[in-house]
């Protein structure tokens, strides 16, 4: 590649200034790992299905704050510590119990894990985050309530960093929502590190509702310590083009990691959702459950792999992705992978892509059901392994109304 | 080679690692080491061979030229040197065998200890085969027979020669020379192979088989096959592979096409024991081929293979279902031991309507060895109703072994159907010890498993190979656990 001339990953972060943020080692890392880039093409195996030319060639409108009436609009949980972030403005509630501290990013800050780059955007983001917040659970806390994290995207680009730092023995549910306000484009990169400490118990929830012209990308980069617990849900309700990159590290043993997603998919939204689980000590278990309904001209890729390394006998990794297809133009991609070195192992994994199973249509329908009340009814069940998961019920409320709004589906 | 001795080959014998590591004596007639368009236009000299072919191996190798090595596989090697390698290596005789008894005596010695004396086979086995020594074919058995019914099968050099309007119209139609940089190089550079065609309707009333063997020291082997069945034919096609032991490696890049007409038939059954090289990984055989077949409509294709030897293993036996109502197989054992690496799998791709496809896959990894299943199932947008099951299975038999997977799966049709499963897990100990208790052996009691495992494999071989494949399985496992 001829340096010099602007390619369009250049033209991309020409407006974006280099933040004092990352410590300077993993700079030049990105540095390196960036040199002479430009976005991969469909040639390049993480963006196989991932075809970035519209978000190079993607205009973004300048950023807005949004209102408070917008803000509270947005929440979905009522009774829950809410933390808002709206490109610079990032609200801190003031009445958090003692043994949770939540910091701008900026101020206190959780160090940088050190980092291995799956592709551009976690380089970039090491350069370019600038807003975020620390969360830093101390020992033996268990959280009351649940912590609401309100990602409100109102144009521009924006590459976002939050750390959590679970210490040993605490537990908390914490309530992730992305989403945008209409008629602004805008692209979110958001890198998240969690550190787990043992016996900690932590479950993270995704609601991803994002509406067209924003471009949500999200890393997850976790560390598991013994016997703790840990849990990413990723639902994914809407959004034209969402990327999750997830990938859990075990260094403990008996840990436990359940990643989970669901994703609902129409018109020409893209949906991707990559995981990794690294097993690094032996008698751990791993779980994985992805489905989703894809529509129109949607397409939904799903990228899962598992490593066993040599040490880690006596793992149970468990890996499945089930899709419907709903439409002649939907696409979908599945791509279960296994990695492993160890043999004293139980792992399997399963991948099924097919259509409603025409049996249960009937049945429903012999019940007096019409056509379209017997398909939804067969959706809802197929999705609801994935929800489960999700015990608040006002988010599954949410959930539940927000499907049948966007697919006319009523339950 | 000349300083292979009388006793080394004795010993090698003795030492039983590889059963098939002889050397048979016979002068060769090789060309200089090297690969440019001078030592292509030799080879097509040498051969006798038309104009077009001619153009065909130019016009690939300026393609193979622009092409980069692959590196996306789970392998690590060190790459081959393609200028160290001669291209043509034919045993040295000028005159046709006339007949079976014409043939060289050590060269009858060669195919007996194959086990595949060809007396013996025409007599018991009624099985016809083509024998390829380095890269030429060597003698085909029951050729008159075969032709009785209008069934060709030959030497490629000799379809060449005999039915060139065949070899123009479907060489080079499934695996065309811009494929992919083995097939190009193979496209260029292949020297012989088998040939075979059965004319509409008729059902091959034998198992026709090829063996395959790299003799000299230095050598590529290039081959191409070729196989096609008429509208609504059938045959059963085998392929056998061994190779002597050596200490450099050894490149193998064949090609082999299929082509299934309307409501033909074609099974193809490979059972590959190229060597695999010492303990420590010193040596063997480079296996990088590119398989692929043409269903048109009502037609079947069905691969089995048992993949037991080369050092490393990249290959990926397809199906294109092209047809409505077409159906692709893949059947697999492949066991890796020492320091072996496998890298294998299938392609379905569906374009036909209804078309349906199988695939089921048996990785044993021991040793220190890697295995990974690679496969990819593409249901394309007018391939309405498909229908595809996988399931790939792994077995780990040592804790410094891997076992790999990597499906992929793309769908773009809402009447499609498919279903991925895969599990690894190494031999249950209560099994063993359920075997052990009643006084079988550790070793047998693990063979008894790894049969059992393999079962719905070894199933779809042809009786003869089927025991030969058993045998084999449990030479390449001897010792490997402890």
């Amino acid at each position: 590649m001829e340096t010099g001339t602007l390619n369009k990953l250049s033209l991309f972060v020409e407006d974006l200034n280099e933040t004092a943020l990352a410590p300077n080692a993993l700079k030049d890392a990105a540095h390196e790992f960036l040199a002479g880039q430009d976005f991969p093409t469909t040639r390049s195996e993480r963006f196989k299905y991932t075809r970035l030319a519209k978000l190079a060639n993607a205009a973004f409108s300048a950023a807005q704050s949004v209102n408070e009436v917008q803000i509270a609009q947005s929440k979905i949980l009522i009774d829950a510590y809410t933390i808002v972030i709206n490109h610079d403005n990032i609200q801190i509630p003031k009445n958090l119990p003692s043994g949770i501290e939540v910091s701008l990013i900026a101020e206190t800050q959780i160090p940088f894990n050190e980092a291995a780059f799956y592709d551009i955007f976690g380089a970039l983001n090491i350069l370019h985050a600038s807003l975020g917040i620390s969360i830093h659970i101390r020992q033996n806390i268990t959280l009351d309530k649940p912590l609401q994290i309100l990602q409100i995207n109102s144009g521009g680009k924006t590459f976002y960093r939050h750390h959590f730092s679970f210490e040993k023995n605490s537990e908390v549910a914490v309530y992730f929502i992305s989403k945008n306000t209409e008629g602004h484009s805008s692209f979110a990169h958001t890198h998240f590190q969690y550190n787990i400490a043992k016996d900690a118990r932590v479950k993270i929830f995704k609601i991803q509702d994002t509406n067209v012209g924003h471009f949500d990308f999200n890393e997850d980069r976790a560390k598991q310590a013994e016997r703790s617990h840990f849990e990413i849900n990723t639902i994914t309700l809407c959004g034209s083009f969402v990327r999750n990159d997830a990938q859990v590290i075990i260094q403990g043993e008996h840990a436990q990691t359940y990643l989970n997603g669901a994703y609902w998919l129409k018109e020409e939204q893209h949906v991707a959702n990559y995981t990794t689980i690294d097993h690094r000590v032996a008698n751990c278990e791993s779980f994985e459950t992805y489905k989703g309904v894809a529509t129109d001209k949607a397409t939904a890729v799903f990228n899962g792999k598992v490593f066993v390394r040599k040490d880690a006998q006596k793992t149970n990794a468990y890996q499945s992705n089930a899709n419907v297809l709903l439409s002649e133009n939907a696409s979908i991609n599945s791509k279960p992978e296994l990695e492993i070195y160890a043999d004293d192992v139980k792992c399997s994994h399963g991948s099924t892509t097919g259509q409603l199973d025409e049996n249960a249509l009937f049945y429903l329908r012999a019940r007096g059901l019409s056509e379209a009340a017997a398909k939804n009814l067969l959706l809802q069940a197929f999705m609801e392994d994935v929800l489960a998961y999700v015990k608040n019920e006002e988010v599954l409320a949410y959930v539940h109304k927000r499907i049948a709004a966007r697919f006319n589906w009523n339950y | 080679m000349s300083n292979y001795t009388e006793n080394e080959l004795a010993q090698d014998l003795e030492n039983q690692e590889y059963k098939f590591g002889f050397v048979t004596d016979i002068e060769s007639d090789t060309v200089p080491v090297g690969l440019n368009e001078d030592i292509i236009r030799l080879i097509s000299t040498k051969k006798n061979e038309p104009r077009w072919l001619l153009d065909y191996r130019l016009k690939s190798f300026a393609i193979w030229q622009q092409m980069t090595e692959p590196e996306w596989a789970h392998v690590q090697y060190q790459k081959p040197d393609f200028q160290a390698i001669s291209y043509y290596s034919a045993p040295k005789q000028t005159k046709k065998y006339e007949s079976w008894d014409d043939v060289e005596p050590e060269l009858k010695e060669t195919m007996k200890k194959l086990g595949i004396s060809m007396e013996e086979q025409q007599r018991l086995t009624g099985v016809a085969v083509d024998f390829v020594m380095d890269s030429v074919s060597v003698a085909t058995s029951f050729k008159e027979k075969l032709s009785e019914l209008g069934i060709i099968f030959c030497s490629f050099s000799d379809a060449v020669q005999e039915h060139p309007e065949l070899v123009q119209k479907y060489m080079g139609t499934v695996v065309p020379n811009t494929d992919n940089f083995y097939a190009a190089l193979n496209s260029a550079v292949f020297t012989d192979g088998s040939f075979c065609y059965i004319p509409k309707g008729v059902r091959c009333p034998m198992e026709l088989s090829t063996y395959f063997r790299i003799n000299a020291g230095g050598t590529g082997q290039f081959e191409r096959t070729l196989v096609v069945a008429d509208e609504g034919a059938y045959v059963s096609y085998l392929e056998g592979c061994t190779a002597p032991q050596r200490d450099e490696n050894q490149l193998h890049a064949a090609v082999v096409e299929l082509i299934a007409l309307q409501d033909a038939e074609i099974k193809y059954s490979t059972v590959q024991n190229w060597y695999p090289g010492d303990k420590d990984g010193k040596g063997g055989v480079f296996n990088f081929v590119t398989k692929r077949g043409l269903c048109e409509t009502n037609s079947k294709i069905s691969w089995t293979q048992v993949e037991t030897g080369s050092a490393v293993t990249w290959k990926y036996p397809s199906c294109i279902l092209k047809g409505d109502h077409s159906i692709g197989e893949f059947y697999s054992v492949a066991v890796t031991n020492n320091l072996q690496q496998a890298d294998t799998g299938t392609k379905m791709v569906h374009l036909g309507k209804h078309t349906k496809s199988t695939i089921i896959s048996k990785g044993i990894s021991a040793g220190r060895s890697q295995n990974s299943y690679r496969g990819l199932v593409q249901i394309n947008k007018s391939a309405h109703h498909a229908r595809n099951f996988s399931q790939c299975d792994s077995l780990l038999m040592t804790d410094e072994c891997g076992a790999h997977t990597f499906p992929y799966i793309e769908c773009k049709n809402p009447t499609a159907k498919i279903e991925h499963e895969a599990t690894t897990s190494k031999i249950g100990e209560d099994q063993l010890f359920y075997c052990m208790q009643r006084g079988i052996s550790e070793e047998k009691a693990i063979s008894l498993i790894v049969n059992g495992y393999c079962k719905e494999v070894l199933n779809q071989l042809p009786m003869e190979f089927a025991v030969e494949a058993q045998k084999l399985l449990a030479i390449s496992l001897e010792g490997s656990v402890g």
